[in-house]
């Protein structure tokens, strides 16, 4: 439905065992004493306001920008381990309209262990440092007699070799960054690997929180491998340019823990590439920015053979970011919007569609080529880097294409009927279209208390005013937008 | 596959070159590291690369006095200063630092040329700043700043220079000295302190945050 798919926090699979040696081998290179608390921070010493902006993660300061710029590597190595948990009860506003509401609103009101992630993140020597996450997610998937099952996996992972050379003539910081998801090597927050709202759940009780709403994204999607190159010139430009390609071989614990049939699979080198510009005075900073990539996926992650078989994504973004960080005061405004073009691949176009027109006339094939925007815009304020409150709103609009069908009118009665071929188990999907068209808008709100740094609870609100191209009846079978409003509750540790 | 091969090359690679480079480190806890590397490397990140900081939440140190700033440096890595902007950000900086990279800190940061600010605000506001500053409030048995800071500000030994500094540091620290204990090694200021008002706080501080300019 949307670009939310392309986040990596909630796939799913076993122990991301070459992780863990990575972790080890670290460990082994470590020389430096040991403390308890959460890597980055120990390593620095200072609390986490320095580097996330009125201590919201993961939105970073100026000076978190340069951190993660400069390798992460300021500071002295210390053990680089932390871990973070996440506890939530979510509540769609409407589960009654949904053939299968144990299926579609699992864990609906019901508090939950949300996800855990452990963090390796720091620095291995003075230029080289990274920022690897596993997460656990206790409902990635269901065993065979209904339960759920836990699984760790591969998240954001960033490792990077940088230098710096600063004078009085110039500062030039650049360096390298293999990473697994494009644009998460990005300081800015209205990157599409960083800019949403967090912490995200799994289970799909939480299927329309923010977190799942429409977001900009790659094509390419994450848990793939990448080298990028970046240099940042007088804290001004910012320039960005790297290659994309499976996650294999040696690279494999790069999508450690995921599912061959779940990983992303590329022909070759996909290009991506990021400009910014940035500046700073006084409490004040902003950044005007664009990005894109050019990415060829694989319709069958198990069948790499055949050529024809590739998407073709084209994406290009704009994106903006201001920040006024005065204590006690911390304000950010975001802005990013994609358009994301997408040929599909000849055997998945033009397809005919089971349902006809009011008149009885047969609909368009399904497209060949698909474009979509997303726009997304969020405002945060943060008193005391420790009551927060935010608004957000985001717009996804697209091409219409039949193949977005799940309902529709059938021939011969002409009344409202599912996909007879794409519906079972459930007549009514709350995730249904009978419009044809991804258009999806809403707003979301939120408020937090960060009692202590270490730990933060929040309150968060996400409205439909679209959904699947409609206000209304959006499935064919009288769901409305409205009825996925979601109140999100969570609490959130990190250490 | 050749992709991968190609990143595990530049990994390594860059592995070899990186194993250590102390003209530009960042490592706090190598005493080898000169106080000019960690200077450019690390402190320009928040106080500017000659001291000079582009937001007011981080004090310029351009042209402060090398006693001021080895005290402050000494303080927060004993944790003798604990006021939340010094704990936050420079406990742990600091936690590592040699006693030669603390002077050589000061020494780098003190010869940098100070701080010029534009001279706009509120003419009135700067004259009662000017008066506090130079004259004191005889009233309330305040001092004048100029006394111990020099008559133009520049500071004086563990004194420290107020010409140029950010209004809103200003303002900050001498909140801190009035309320709390948080800087112990300024206790001196808390008596100073203790009968300005807000309003002769952010005068002051618009006054000092002008000079030498005025």
């Amino acid at each position: 439905m949307n670009g939310s798919t392309l986040r990596g926090s909630r796939l799913h699979a076993s122990l991301p065992r070459a992780l863990l040696g990575v972790a080890a081998l670290w460990l082994a290179v470590l020389s430096g004493s040991a403390q308890a608390i959460p890597a980055f921070n120990r390593q620095t010493g200072q609390n986490c306001v320095a580097c996330h902006a009125g201590g919201q993660f993961p939105e970073l300061t100026p000076y978190g920008r340069l951190f993660k710029l400069t390798g992460y590597t300021i500071g002295e190595r210390t053990v680089p381990i932390s871990a973070m948990a996440v506890a939530s009860v979510s509540k769609v506003a409407n589960t009654s309209k949904s053939d299968d509401p144990a299926a579609d609103f699992e864990k609906n009101g019901n508090p939950i262990l949300a996800t855990a992630s452990l963090l390796v993140g720091g620095k291995v020597t003075d230029n080289i440092g990274a920022f690897l996450q596993v997460t656990y997610d206790p409902y990635a998937t269901h065993a065979e007699d209904g339960s759920f099952r836990g699984h760790s996996n591969a998240d954001n992972i960033d490792i990077r070799y940088a230098d710096r050379f600063i004078g009085e003539q110039r500062d030039l910081i650049f360096g390298f960054s293999a990473n697994n998801n494009p644009s998460v090597s990005d300081p800015w927050n209205t990157a599409a690997a960083w800019m949403q709202y967090v912490p995200v759940p799994s289970p799909t009780g939480s299927r329309f929180i923010d977190g799942n709403a429409p977001y900009p994204g790659y094509g390419a999607g994450g848990n793939i491998a990448g080298l990028t190159a970046y240099a940042f010139l007088n804290k001004t430009f910012y320039a960005e340019i790297g290659g994309y390609a499976t996650s294999k071989g040696v690279l494999s614990f790069m999508s450690s823990g995921i599912a061959d049939a779940d990983t992303t699979k590329l022909r070759g080198v996909n290009p991506y590439w990021r400009l910014a510009y940035n500046r700073e005075w006084g409490p004040h900073s902003l950044m005007l920015g664009t990005s894109g990539m050019i990415a060829r996926v694989y319709d069958d992650p198990l069948n790499t053979s055949d050529p024809a078989s590739l998407h073709r994504y084209t994406d290009l973004a704009i994106d903006a970011q201001y920040q006024y960080l005065l204590d006690p005061h911390s304000v950010t405004a975001q802005f990013v919007y994609t358009n994301n073009r997408h040929r599909l691949p000849a055997s998945a176009a033009n397809q005919s569609v089971p349902f006809v027109d009011s008149n009885g006339n047969a609909l368009p094939t399904t497209n060949a080529v698909d474009t979509n925007n997303v726009a997304r815009a969020k405002l945060t304020y943060v008193y005391q880097a420790r009551y927060g409150g935010s608004i957000g709103v985001f717009s996804l609009s697209g091409t219409h294409d039949t193949a977005y069908l799940t309902a529709g009118l059938e021939p011969g009665s002409l009344t409202i009927n599912p996909d007879p071929e794409s519906s079972a188990p459930s007549v009514r999907a709350v995730d249904g279209n009978r419009t044809g068209s991804p258009s999806t808008h809403g707003v979301t709100l939120e408020a937090f208390w960060t009692p202590i740094q270490y730990l933060r609870v929040g309150a968060q609100y996400t409205a439909y005013g679209r959904f699947n191209g409609a206000r209304t009846n959006y499935d064919g079978f009288g769901r409305n937008a409205s009825d996925n409003n979601t109140l999100f509750l969570y609490t959130w540790l990190a250490y | 596959m050749r992709y991968a091969t190609l990143v595990l090359i530049a990994a390594t690679s860059a592995l070899a070159l990186g194993c250590a480079n102390p003209e530009r480190s960042r490592d706090l806890a190598n005493p080898k590291i000169s106080a000019t590397t960690l200077a450019q490397q690390v402190c320009s990140n928040c106080h500017g690369l000659t001291g000079i900081a582009v937001s007011p939440n981080f004090p310029n140190l351009a042209g402060q006095t090398e006693e001021y700033v080895v005290a402050q440096l000494t303080g927060f890595k004993s944790h003798g200063r604990h006021d939340p902007a010094g704990f936050e950000y420079m406990w742990g900086l600091s936690r590592s630092l040699t006693e030669p990279q603390i002077k050589g800190l000061a020494a780098y940061y003190a010869r940098q040329a100070p701080a010029l600010q534009e001279t706009e605000g509120d003419r009135r506001r700067v004259d009662a700043g000017r008066s506090i500053f130079e004259s004191g409030v005889a009233a309330k048995g305040v001092p004048a700043c100029a006394g111990c800071h020099g008559a133009k500000g520049q500071g004086n030994a563990t004194f420290p220079r107020l010409a140029g500094q950010h209004a809103d540091y200003v303002v900050k620290q001498l909140v801190v000295f009035q309320r709390t204990d948080e800087r112990p090694e300024g206790v001196i200021m808390k008596t100073v302190a203790h009968e300005l008002t807000r309003q002769d706080i952010d005068d002051v501080a618009t006054f000092v945050q002008m000079l030498p300019g005025l």
